[in-house]
Order: C-alpha cells, then structure tokens, then sequence
C-alpha cells in the first residue's frame, strides 16, 4: 500500500436547476426582443409577428422579416381557439424536467393560419382524435415566466 | 476538381459500451488506419471531426484538435468539427471529399464519434431534445420520438399505412443486423414483439425506435488517382444532394411528404449521373420504422403513400427491387449521432468488398447511397458511391 494520501472531498448535492437545463425561453426586455410576445401571453392572447412590407404572418415571433428582411413587424393576434392536427402522448423517455408529468399529451395545432406544436393538458390520447377543437390555455412558472398550451373543448 | 477515392474506414463496436467518448475515438482511428496500406496517422493533413453534441454527452467542446491528437494526426491543412446533429458524421466526409476534390487536401480523414449512455438517461433525452427548436418545439417535449410519433400517425390517417407495415421495416433491420457483429444488436425481432413492446410515443414502441448508442467510426479520403497505393479496392463518391426546409414544425414543407429528401435526391441522382433505378443499395436512415417507409417514397423506389405496401411486398429485401439497409439500419446498428453516417458509409465500402456475411451480401453491387436525416426531418442529405470512379 502506497503511503500516498488519499482526501474526500465534496461538491454541492443539489444545483439550482441551471439556465442550459431550462427548457423555457427567457422573456423579458432585457433578454429577448420579442418579450411582447409573452406579455400579451400573461393577457391571454396568442400572438406573433407579422411583416408590414410583404405581410407575411411569421411563427415563431422574431424581429427580422426573412422573406423581405424588413424589421418593419407588428403583432397580430391568433386566436384562441384552435383544431387538433396531430397528437402524441409521452410515455417512455421524457427529458429532465418533464419526468415528473408523464404520460401526458403533446400535438400539432391548426390555429390563425399556423400550424404549431403544444402541449396539450387535461387530455387522455385515448380520448382525442384528429380534428377536435382546442382552446388556449397559459402555464405560468414559479418565476413568473408564462407559456401557453391547449386543452380539448368539451 | 479532382475526383476522390474513399481508402478505407474502421470503426468501433455499436452498443451499449463500458468506454468513454475517447476510447471510441481511438478505437475507431487504429481500425480505420489498419483497414489501408503504407499510410500512417501522420501522412495525413486534413481532418473532420462529426461530433453532435459533445458538450452534452461529454463536456467537451473543441474536439476536433482532441480527436487529432488521440489519433495521431497532426493536420497541416485543413481541420475542423462538423456538426449537423445525425449528420453530423455525412457533414464530416462531404467536408473532406470537398477538400480532396479542390486540392486543399491530399489525404483527409472524416471521422465521427458520439458517447450517448451517460449514467442518467433522462439527461440523454434533455440533450436530444434540443435538436429540434428548444424555445418553440423542445419546450412542447417534441424531441424525436414524439415528432416522428405524430409524422406515423399522420402517415396513418393520410395514406392508410398501418403499425404492422412499420413493424416489419423493425423486422427487416434487426434481421440483418443480427449477422453484423458490429451492430448495436444481434437479435432478431418478430412482428409481435415489435407491437407488444412497451410504448414510447403512440403509435411507436420500443422497437420502432432506434436506440441510443455509443460508438465512433471514421474513414479516409484520398484522389482517387492515388488511391490503389493504399487499396485494392476503394470506393468513390460519384455524386450527393443535400436540401434543408424550414426548422420549427410550422416551418416544414410537409409533415407527411419528405420535400427535402426529394429534392435532395433528384440533386443526388442528377450530380451522380444515375437513375434511382440503378441504386444496389440504399442505406437509409431508419431512425424510427415511420422514417424508413417514407424514404422509399422520397427516394422513389416507391409511390407517394405506398411505402407500408413496398415493405410488405419485401422490396427492400435484399433480391427485392433494392437492398434498404443490409447493414441493420440504424435501429439495429445503432445511432451514435456524430458516427452514424460513417457507420453506413463503411458498410457500402464493405458490401462492394465482398467483406460482410453471406445473408446480407448484396451481390454485384454498383451503387450504394448513404441517406442521413436530421431533426425534424427537415435536413436530408445523400452520398453516392460508385464501385467505379465515374
């Protein structure tokens, strides 16, 4: 046996859950110029920008027209009501930070023209089916960070 | 530009391994410089380095000098990693081929390498799942399994194609991956095991996936007119097409018609000089059982919406109208990101060698394509490889 020491030592058992681990995008002004984007979210409106030159609706919201290039973009509302496009359920294989809610819902929907992938709650795959109506729902983070998601119209 | 000759590739056993990302790397770089003649690590002055998320899977960024200097080469001309996340390893040969064929590099080598078990696979799956766009897909948890999820059932509801037509693409891999020995699995699976095993995302189970693997491989490029002093028998890149549309799911031509690899493909057989018809074989990226049904579609060995009828019929058998994935596909070789490309690359090389087992020899084969997909299949990208310089 080597007469070499051998010291323990330790690190931290828990890190607070770090910014590249964070599947949420920040959203305020001094993170993100689209932060309109979520504060008319915290309103209960979907929204994105659209290109006043060429009028080309854009998702996801952004600053900079990439048909035109134009910055000339306002914000126009989607609605709230959407239709179901494609749906999925989550049982095997969810990231850290989703874990906890398998199995749950997740799809494409058709809304304002777009089609955009969603969570989508209170739902059971067995129950949905291609064409159901949905309608906004916002999740709320305990920063206080905002995202939407759907939920079936009864 | 000069024409280029692919020497000779090497690779680390598929799977599940006891090895860092490091030790794959070195096994790799001794298989591939042991599979050529009067060439050493440092004749060489060019290399790529395929590497998708090294800073998730391994901590590390900057790896292609890391991977230089563990495999003994001290690049004088050109280096650098590519990254196009499962083609990442194809980005690594195209930029070699590239160099070669331009004369910024004699002999370049394209090497990829991805170490996917890390003890916690949930971290793995954190990791995927910023392919696709984090902010706007990932954060609904698209990562792959639910988009190719909602891909198959929209191909269900569209042309009618059925979780059994999807099972035997499941079949048809692990068949022949079961006589590769480097493969990711050696076990042959039936179609009841495919729709008994556990669900992942509904209608893909388990066996509808590939799996996540560790592994690296790499290959050397030289002109082709040098290429018999390392060889007798090299390969040559004789054509490619790559196309990307849109990112975020909104932005994709179509969730169930793979623009871009049609594209990709007329570019492909347009550059090469050949019909579809003259492809042997067709290494293609089975990511998930829904993924191969489209590419005999996009690729057009079959019609739009038949690809569940072209596996039943067993065309993609080997003696069917053309030999898809005799290596085992990715869902039996396995899917280490930054490698797989070259995994599939060094199978043509082997088939047009005679150098695989009896059961998945494609006999006489001219034409191989090796077809890699990327996040919301909206990056598709294909080599040509001819048995001849053309």
């Amino acid at each position: 046996m080597s007469d070499v020491r051998i010291e323990k030592i330790t690190r931290p058992e828990t890190i607070k859950l770090p910014f590249m681990l964070d599947f949420y995008p920040l959203q305020d002004e001094k993170n993100t110029k689209i932060s309109p984007f979520f504060k008319k979210l915290k309103e209960g409106r979907l929204t994105t920008t659209k290109c006043k030159e060429c009028g080309k609706l854009l998702w996801p919201p952004r600053i900079v027209c990439p048909e035109c290039l134009s910055d000339q973009l306002e914000w126009a509302d989607l609605g709230t009501e959407g239709e179901l496009y494609a749906f999925t359920e989550v049982r095997l294989g969810a990231p850290l930070g989703f874990v906890q809610d398998v199995p749950f819902c997740v799809g494409i929907v058709r809304i304002g023209g777009l089609l955009i992938s969603t969570r989508i709650d209170d739902a059971k795959y067995e129950d949905l089916k291609i064409g159901d109506k949905l309608q906004l729902k916002i999740v709320e983070l305990d920063d206080e960070r905002v995202f939407f998601r759907f939920t079936p119209i009864k | 530009m000069r024409k280029v000759a692919i020497a000779g590739g090497g690779a680390a056993k598929a799977g599940k391994r006891a090895a860092s990302w490091r030790d794959l790397v070195q096994e790799a770089g001794k298989a591939m410089f042991e599979n050529v003649e009067n060439l050493s690590p440092k004749d060489v002055d060019s290399i790529f380095v395929g590497a998708a998320q090294p800073e998730r899977f391994a901590f590390l960024s900057y790896v292609a000098p890391l991977v230089a200097e563990y495999i003994g080469v001290t690049p004088r001309k050109v280096l650098a990693r590519t990254e196009l996340a499962c083609v990442s390893g194809q980005a690594a040969i195209r930029y070699a081929w590239n160099c070669v064929a331009t004369g910024m590099s004699d002999i370049a080598v394209a090497i990829g390498v991805e170490k996917m078990y890390p003890p916690d696979m949930a971290e793995s799956q954190t990791t995927m799942a910023c392919v696709l766009d984090r902010e706007w897909d990932g954060v609904n948890c698209f990562s792959a399994p639910p988009f190719f999820a909602v891909t198959a059932q929209r191909h269900m509801y569209e042309f009618g194609t059925t979780e059994e037509q999807m099972a035997l693409v499941s079949v048809k891999n692990h068949h022949y991956s079961s006589m590769n020995p480097i493969a990711h699995f050696q076990k042959e699976v039936t179609v009841e095991a495919v729709l008994k095993s556990p669900v992942v995302s509904p209608p893909l189970n388990l066996f509808d996936c590939c799996p996540m693997t560790d592994g690296s491989a790499g290959v050397i490029l030289v002109p082709a007119e040098d290429a018999k002093k390392y060889t007798d028998a090299p390969m040559y890149p004789i054509g490619s097409g790559q196309c990307a549309i849109g990112n975020v799911i909104n932005n994709l031509a179509s969730l169930t018609e793979w623009v871009p690899l049609r594209l990709a493909a007329e570019e492909a057989w347009r550059t090469a000089k050949i019909t579809k018809d003259e492809v042997n074989i067709a290494e293609v990226h089975d990511c998930f059982t829904i993924s191969e049904i489209m590419e005999y579609e996009g690729l057009g060995f079959c019609e739009k919406g038949k690809g569940g009828k072209f596996i039943e019929e067993e065309e993609p058998y080997i003696g069917g109208k053309v030999a898809v994935n005799p290596s085992g596909g990715i869902m039996g070789c396995g899917h280490p990101l930054g490698a797989t490309s070259i995994y599939h690359t060094i199978e043509i090389l082997k088939q047009f060698r005679g150098d695989v087992n009896k059961g998945r020899y494609v006999k006489d084969a001219e034409v191989g394509i090796q077809h890699s997909l990327s996040g919301a299949a909206n990056q598709h990208s294909i080599m040509v490889y001819g048995r001849e310089p053309r």
